[in-house]
């Protein structure tokens, strides 16, 4: 059922253009690029920034936040998740701490990782770790539950021990809801970073944003929103790419956490 | 079950009691957040009003911003499920525009808007309004084609079809959606709040929960006035989830 290439590409080109074209038009009418820069415009400072590496500083600076936080808070996360599947009584005591805790969500800590941390990486750091730790633990917790008990029992029936029932039924059963969570977890991780960066950094893409307002560089903070968005875009479809990999056999939608 | 139930009672009332011990017995308590701190907390600012002015300054923010995407988002998600070449045009160009975080907006929507709260308002929409689309694309997408098939068999025109069959049928999945993006929609009124006060410094500004945090933040520094408006930020999302949940029952009990 998939549509023909030119069906598939020309509408959304159609769209991006009259995006672009009314966006153009308005910028002109106002004639302001401290309120309103142009695409254009937009697009020289992208290229502008990108060429004499400020740009570049900043992206690697976001990245280095946006890696270690990630890899902090989903390496918590995905242990965490294991030690309550194999301990019931480890789960039942950190339920409802985790319920407690969930719904603050990242930003909420933002003030409070400032005042511990003070103003630097480590308020980024903390707060991916932490917005990124609960929808892989919620998503692997429930994957590892799911494991269809027959095919348990068949690998007991047929001999197998507990070591290699880990590794050859509940691991993989439990691997799309694994990815899937690494996916929410990222798309979390993202949004925390930037707020993060904003408000508690002195590095990054989101820092930038303000750096750049301050100058009235309104180009520039459209260049880095770009940035920003196409970062964003490029990190879920990695993810996206990975899952299709490692567990393509596994149906997308039944493995939504 | 009910064992379980009195394991968590036990643990939360466990570390509630071992955490205000360890605060008391090592004297910290200026630097780190005790129960007791906190509840002191609670009490002298819902006895002057400053918290549930906070919440309220900031709950309204989250109603206008989500109302306004709620307006723009549902018919456009409803338009792309029954025009598909619309879908085809604008779900690329609505979903890239969801990995831009709605706070990177947020230079732009001060110098647009001001720092008084429409700021935060605006990203409020924008977090909202792009889940709200898409979910509503979706929810149209899903309904079952036979119904369709019916109607049209029926002689309903679009309109009577629309109203007959597309939106009842889209409303569970549409509970969830808006579920989901009030729950962005409040993380990002507190984070447009944090940066807007961050950005223009105590004093001033949008007077919401965020403000107060930055108010507690640089000025006072108190960190059980901090924990008090973390632990108000995180009920407010319980309650954001169990009045959607609520809404959801009474709107489609067939389906919850």
């Amino acid at each position: 059922m998939r549509a023909r290439l030119p069906q598939r590409v020309l509408p959304p080109l159609g769209f991006a253009l009259i995006v672009l074209g009314s966006w153009y038009g308005v910028a002109r009418h106002l004639a302001n690029p401290q309120l309103l820069p142009s695409p254009w415009t937009v697009g020289v400072a992208l290229v502008d920034l990108l060429g004499n590496g400020d740009m570049v500083d900043d992206i690697l600076a976001s990245l280095g936040h946006l890696g270690l936080g990630y890899g902090i808070g989903a390496g918590i996360g995905l242990i965490m998740a294991a030690l309550c599947a194999r301990f019931a009584a480890l789960e039942t005591a950190i339920d409802p701490l985790v319920e407690l805790l969930r719904p603050i969500g990242a930003i909420a800590w933002i003030p409070f990782a400032i005042l511990m941390f003070g103003v630097g990486s480590t308020v980024p750091v903390f707060l991916i770790s932490y917005g990124a730790a609960f929808p892989i633990f919620v998503a692997t917790l429930a994957g590892m539950h799911g494991v269809d008990r027959a095919l348990l029992a068949a690998g007991q029936a047929l001999g197998a021990s507990k070591r290699m029932l880990i590794t050859h039924v509940v691991f993989p059963a439990a691997l799309p809801h694994v990815l899937a969570g690494a996916r929410l977890s990222l798309g979390v991780a993202w949004a925390a970073m930037v707020a993060a960066e904003l408000t508690g950094s002195d590095s990054g893409l989101g820092w930038r944003l303000f750096w750049y307002q301050e100058f009235f560089r309104m180009d520039r903070v459209m260049a880095v929103i770009v940035v920003i968005g196409v970062l964003g875009v490029a990190a879920d479809a990695l993810l996206r790419a990975l899952r299709q990999a490692v567990v393509g056999w596994s149906p997308e939608d039944s493995n939504a956490a | 079950m009910r064992r379980d139930r009195w394991i968590a009672i036990t643990t939360v009332v466990c570390i509630v009691l071992l955490w205000q011990v360890a605060i008391s017995a090592n004297g910290l308590h200026a630097k780190v957040p005790s129960p007791l701190g906190i509840v002191a907390a609670i009490a002298a600012h819902v006895a002057d009003g400053s918290l549930p002015s906070a919440l309220r300054d900031s709950f309204l923010r989250v109603a206008k911003g989500f109302a306004i995407a709620a307006l723009i988002g549902l018919p456009v998600g409803t338009a792309m499920g029954m025009t598909p070449i619309l879908a085809r045009a604008v779900a690329p160009f609505l979903d890239a525009l969801r990995s831009i975080a709605p706070i990177a907006w947020i230079p732009i929507a001060v110098l647009w808007l001001g720092v008084r709260g429409d700021a935060a308002v605006f990203i409020v929409t924008y977090a909202a309004v792009l889940p709200l689309a898409l979910s509503a694309h979706q929810a149209v997408r899903l309904i079952d084609q036979r119904l369709l098939q019916a109607s049209h068999a029926l002689g309903a025109g679009w309109f009577l079809t629309l109203r007959a069959v597309i939106i009842p049928g889209s409303i569970p999945v549409l509970i969830t959606a808006v579920r989901v993006s009030m729950g962005f929609a409040w993380g990002a009124v507190i984070a447009a709040e944090l940066a807007v006060g961050v950005k223009i410094g105590p004093g001033q500004g949008s007077q919401g929960i965020g403000q107060m945090m930055i108010e507690t933040l640089y000025v006072r520094r108190d960190v059980d006035t901090l924990a008090m408006c973390m632990l108000c930020v995180g009920l407010v999302s319980l309650a954001i989830d169990a009045g959607a949940r609520g809404l959801g029952r009474r709107l489609a009990p067939w389906k919850v």
